[in-house]
């Protein structure tokens, strides 16, 4: 069954995370990708988070294919005009890539060349309709093309940003631009993200999209400082923060937090898969997926 | 269904009415700017914007706030400044705007940078703004439960 039959069926999805290499080294992909094997649903390629240059999430996807693992490949408008996203997006489907999640990109300010030139010719929004434009047979020239590709899109959201109300809007454009499955920035605090859950069932959107909850097991504590002062539009628990600062093993603490975060995130209304996100810890989503009961694939 | 989300360059902007565009581009300097703080993209969506120009953002994102929003709204770029649209968000609720913000605003013409505005939607490239939302709250129910009617 593909990733997208799976959205259609409304099975419970597991989806997983592969940052690329910063050199082109793809042996590092095929070693990363037998973790995620049989275990997850397909699996995220980031395009050059944080603004720091990678192994090409177009290259990277295609590698994980090769390998037997479903690759959503992540597009961002960032370094892309309309022109070389379109192209992309070609190559991927002749490529056999199916799965796209539309962004609009960190901010090149955060990357380790800031002084190059931002593009942001679309925002992720554009980005969606063009995508949709393009399933239908379109390029955005309105010139009709041959073959047309048949592209599962996804989007991002932060249920933690104020306000709320506009996080809302936002989403609902994203959906109606054509966003097919939904994946959330990593929930560290569970009441905020069951209220903007409650308000998403209550207009009707998780009938529309797959929602799925991102959930981000950290290494030690170290990592939610950082997250909570460097990353913006997070929000942290001081629980979550409690419980790995007194943990004896803080791995083993915050693989914990994870499983039972999956277990909580399974009972809310509305959610209907997980988007497993660990970082530079690829090893550890086998061991969650088991830990938490979802069972292989 | 109808996919028209990027803004025509037709009809072309002829030399004549480029220097026409620099003239009314002395109003939009005076008067724009300063209130606004418009940046002369010249497809101009202050309309469903509250009246703040959306493209100060560092992005220049059209249609809402990125994902970086921090702490009390302030922007992930520039911590010192305000997101712009956190700012659009409430004073279009202060202005019974909210249903303009549910609109798709269009992919930019980069052709249309530095014109004057006004002579784009008199010319059609681009539509006319809006000035007055009567029965805002209606209007947010009507496009959620729209979705709804069309699902079934």
């Amino acid at each position: 069954m593909t990733f997208k039959e799976k959205i259609e069926s409304g099975k419970f999805i597991i989806c997983g995370e592969i940052c690329p290499p910063k050199s082109c080294d793809g042996d590092i992909l095929r070693e990363k990708s037998k973790y995620f094997k049989g275990v997850v649903d397909a699996v995220n390629i980031t395009d050059n988070q944080t603004a720091l240059v990678r192994l090409s999430s177009l290259a990277s996807a295609k590698i994980l294919l090769e390998e037997g693992v479903e690759p959503i490949m992540q597009m961002t408008c960032r370094d892309r005009n309309r022109i070389a996203i379109q192209s992309d997006l070609l190559g991927a489907a002749a490529l056999g890539i199916q799965n796209l999640l539309c962004l609009t990109g960190d901010h090149q300010k955060f990357g380790d060349q800031p002084e190059a030139k931002g593009v942001f010719d679309l925002d992720s929004i554009q980005l969606l309709a063009t995508v949709a434009k393009m399933n239908s047979g379109f390029l955005l020239s309105e010139q009709e093309m041959k073959k047309v590709p048949d592209f599962l899109i996804g989007a991002a959201a932060n249920p933690f940003a104020e306000p709320l109300e506009m996080r809302l809007i936002r989403l609902h454009k994203k959906v109606k631009a054509g966003a097919r499955f939904i994946q959330t920035q990593p929930v560290f605090d569970m009441d905020l993200f069951a209220h903007w859950m409650e308000k998403v069932v209550e207009m009707g959107l998780h009938e529309k999209c797959a929602i799925l909850a991102g959930v981000m097991p950290v290494k030690s504590v170290k990592a939610l400082y950082h997250m909570k002062k460097e990353v913006p539009g997070v929000k942290i628990n001081d629980e979550y923060i409690r419980r790995l600062e007194n943990a004896s093993d803080p791995k083993e603490e915050g693989k914990n937090v994870a499983v039972e975060m999956i277990r909580t995130l399974r009972t809310i209304h509305g959610v209907r898969g997980i988007h497993l996100m660990p970082v530079m810890w690829e090893s550890i989503t086998p061991v969650i997926v088991q830990e938490a009961g979802l069972g292989t694939i | 269904m109808s996919f028209d989300f990027v803004t025509s360059g037709k009809p072309p902007i002829s030399p004549r009415e480029k220097k026409f565009s620099r003239l009314l581009l002395l109003f939009e300097d005076l008067v724009k700017v300063p209130i606004f703080g418009c940046q002369h993209c010249g497809e101009c969506i202050l309309s469903s914007t509250a009246f703040i120009c959306s493209q100060r953002c560092p992005k220049r994102l059209r249609n809402g706030p990125c994902g970086g929003t921090g702490e009390g709204g302030t922007c992930e770029v520039y911590p010192d400044r305000k997101c712009v649209w956190y700012r659009i968000y409430y004073r279009s609720k202060f202005l019974n705007r909210l249903s303009m913000l549910y609109k798709l605003n269009k992919i930019h013409n980069w052709n249309l940078e530095g014109t004057a505005s006004w002579l784009n939607v008199f010319k059609k490239r681009i539509g006319a703004p809006i000035f007055f939302v009567r029965g805002d709250k209606q209007k947010v129910k009507e496009i959620l439960s729209d979705d709804i009617q069309r699902k079934n």
